[in-house]
């Protein structure tokens, strides 16, 4: 069972599509592209898919972490108060005289790497469930952050926004980065011990840890990767709002998780991977820019998300039942 | 080497390390947060705010029960927020009066009825997480009540739910009275009946369960059903309560409820906890918000200490297993 990260590693079987689910996604992925090209004639067209690559990035981001985390059997509910705290923290301090936009980053990606080895830490040391701690965590950040500001906070500098606006021959840079780092993740998660440690403790907990895994290092390192990955998600989100506020998050909390599962990653861990995840993303920001270009009324859009959501998981080939 | 991993307990564990103090500890923990809380405010204990708290914990607890069942088998339903307020304008839905009552509970009955039903066929038949078919249910209910109510709902609750939400039977909120009624029939139905028995085979084991000849498919899907009536329940009880109607009556009960039965000692991996366990996790949960809003706290503080207590209490409740 610990073959995910086998050294002959087959990436196409075990990381996109280990339960098939790649081929209904990326089946669902065509289906939309032919629709939008049936819709509107300017849906088929480069530059209004290099939108779609450019909407995609706040949530590629923080799904990239919540992946990692999943793929340990854990799920991480603090990364919506993160971000929250995180942006608002951006603008503030980038906007403050003895601050700065470098030091408004570096107090980020600080903060996010205490708060995600403080998870990791509750998880390993109470042995609560990730969720209720996590949970737990993301209640005492947006308390928190409403301490520090209760509405926006400062702006940030200008040439700041270019972050999330910024194009490089017509092609979305982070964006384009953040691909990047996904291809990067899935090479080390194949490659490196601890990438490979965590498909391990994913797939059983108990036999990681009697085989000797450093169980403890791996979850620490999931919840701080994680943390990281949210922190970035607000830094970026308050490149591309000009300032935080203290619920830009909110709804990231579970929407980073649609993405993680609609690619094929399974919530007891263990089985699927970050190229999933992004496929997922980038269904899911396909979706919503159709159904902008089909015009069809805001009050009905969730339920084409709602269904789109349910087909998608529907046709997943899951073996393994799924506790939490 | 076996002996030795599994021996391992942290250190909250070892403290609370008798198994009476782990099967009660919850109870324990809740006459702790109330005897602190009649000291720390004089008004906590008078009579007035004592049924204020019921009358906030009825919803609340109402929909516990149904997360209970859920969560024995092993899942857990974040739908219960979107039925409760769909329930809620299906409660506007008609013309106001107590005539309309019976068109209300049958329409709420069958969307109930529908809800559950495809959590639990999506759980069982497509073998959908839990966490994403409940979720993809709420989104979908969601988006029928914006559709149909086009962003904002109109029209009135009628008189009989504001006695449901607001009135008194005998001296007792009748929103109370309906928790006990709901409490005790399933309560009897978990812990006193075969099908309560099934609950747990089927959570603590699911291949052992179907060996002996219990669906686990059909106990599933009959927990989900459970969950969705009651948060249709108390949807229709809170909507009387509020008065008013929006879209986002019950927002926060999803996870509030799942919180209250984790920290009341159920396991999200199913089979272990019990429902009076689950309703002393949702009084914690009410009497937390209650004790500091009476001593003045801000709000920012009210909700990093319900953060504090979320982890707290469940740590109280760590097996020895290693998850």
């Amino acid at each position: 069972m610990l073959s995910p990260a086998s050294s002959n590693g087959n990436l196409f079987k075990h990381h996109i599509a280990p339960n098939g689910a790649a081929y209904a996604v990326g089946a669902l992925l065509l289906v939309l592209l032919f629709a939008g090209a049936y819709v509107s004639d300017r849906f088929a067209t480069l530059p209004n898919l290099l939108n779609v690559h450019q909407q995609a990035t706040g949530l590629a981001m923080v799904a990239l972490g919540q992946t990692v985390a999943i793929l340990t059997g854990g799920i991480d509910l603090s990364v919506g108060s993160l971000i929250s705290v995180t942006a608002t923290l951006t603008s503030g301090l980038a906007d403050n005289p003895y601050g700065g936009w470098g030091t408004a980053i570096a107090a980020v990606l600080v903060l996010s790497i205490a708060v995600g080895l403080a998870n990791g830490f509750l998880v390993l040391w109470l042995r609560v469930h990730p969720l209720i701690v996590t949970l737990g965590m993301g209640a005492v950040l947006q308390g928190a952050i409403l301490y520090y500001s209760t509405g926006p906070a400062g702006n940030v500098p200008d040439g700041f926004d270019s972050l999330a606006y910024g194009r490089y021959a017509g092609i979305p840079v982070t964006a384009t980065l953040v691909v990047l780092l996904y291809f990067a993740v899935s090479f080390f998660m194949r490659h490196f011990n601890l990438g490979r440690y965590v498909y391990m403790v994913g797939d059983d907990e108990h036999a990681a840890t009697l085989t000797g895994i450093p169980r403890a290092r791996v979850i620490l390192f999931v919840y701080a990767f994680s943390a990281v990955c949210a922190g970035l998600t607000g830094i970026y989100l308050a490149a591309q709002f000009g300032s935080g506020q203290p619920y830009l998050g909110a709804n990231y909390t579970l929407a980073s998780i649609t993405p993680v599962v609609v690619g094929g990653t399974v919530l007891s861990g263990g089985r699927g991977g970050v190229i999933g995840t992004l496929i997922g993303v980038y269904l899911l920001s396909l979706l919503n820019n159709l159904i902008n270009f089909a015009g069809i009324p805001s009050h009905y859009q969730l339920v084409i998300q709602g269904a789109a959501i349910i087909v998608a998981v529907s046709v997943n080939l899951q073996r393994k039942r799924v506790s939490a | 080497m076996n002996s030795v991993v599994s021996k391992r307990r942290p250190p909250i564990a070892r403290f609370l390390s008798t198994e009476l103090l782990r099967r009660y500890g919850i109870f324990l923990f809740l006459v702790l947060l109330v005897a602190v809380s009649g000291v720390l405010s004089p008004t906590f204990l008078r009579a007035d705010n004592v049924v204020n708290m019921l009358v906030q914990f009825a919803p609340l607890g109402i929909v516990v029960i149904g997360q209970v069942f859920v969560i024995l088998v092993g899942g857990l339903d974040l739908s219960v927020a979107s039925v409760m307020a769909t329930a809620a304008v299906i409660a506007t839905a008609f013309d106001g009066t107590n005539a309309s009552a019976p068109a209300i509970f049958g329409a709420t009955f069958v969307m109930c009825l529908c809800a559950g039903l495809l959590n639990g066929l999506l759980v069982t038949k497509r073998q959908v997480s839990p966490f994403l078919a409940t979720f993809a249910t709420a989104v979908v209910l969601q988006g029928i009540r914006f559709a149909y109510t086009q962003g904002s709902p109109s029209g009135n609750v009628p008189p009989l739910f504001h006695t449901m939400g607001t009135g008194t039977l005998g001296g007792a909120p009748v929103s109370v009275l309906m928790l006990a009624v709901c409490a005790v029939v399933f309560g009897v139905l978990l812990h006193l009946s075969t099908f309560g028995r099934r609950v747990y085979m089927v959570g603590g084991n699911a291949e052992s369960a179907r060996l002996v000849g219990v669906s686990p498919d059909l106990v599933r899907i009959v927990c989900y059903v459970i969950s969705a009536l009651l948060a249709g329940v108390a949807g229709l009880a809170l909507s009387g309560y509020v008065g008013i109607v929006d879209n986002w009556v019950g927002r926060g009960f999803e996870l509030d409820s799942i919180v209250a039965a984790v920290m009341g000692g159920l396991a999200l991996s199913g089979g272990r906890g019990s429902l009076p366990g689950g309703l002393a996790g949702a009084a914690i949960l009410v009497i937390v918000f209650n004790i500091v809003l009476l001593i003045g706290m801000p709000v920012q503080a009210q909700i990093i200490v319900k953060g504090v207590i979320i982890i707290g209490a469940s740590a109280c409740y760590v097996t020895r297993r290693l998850r």
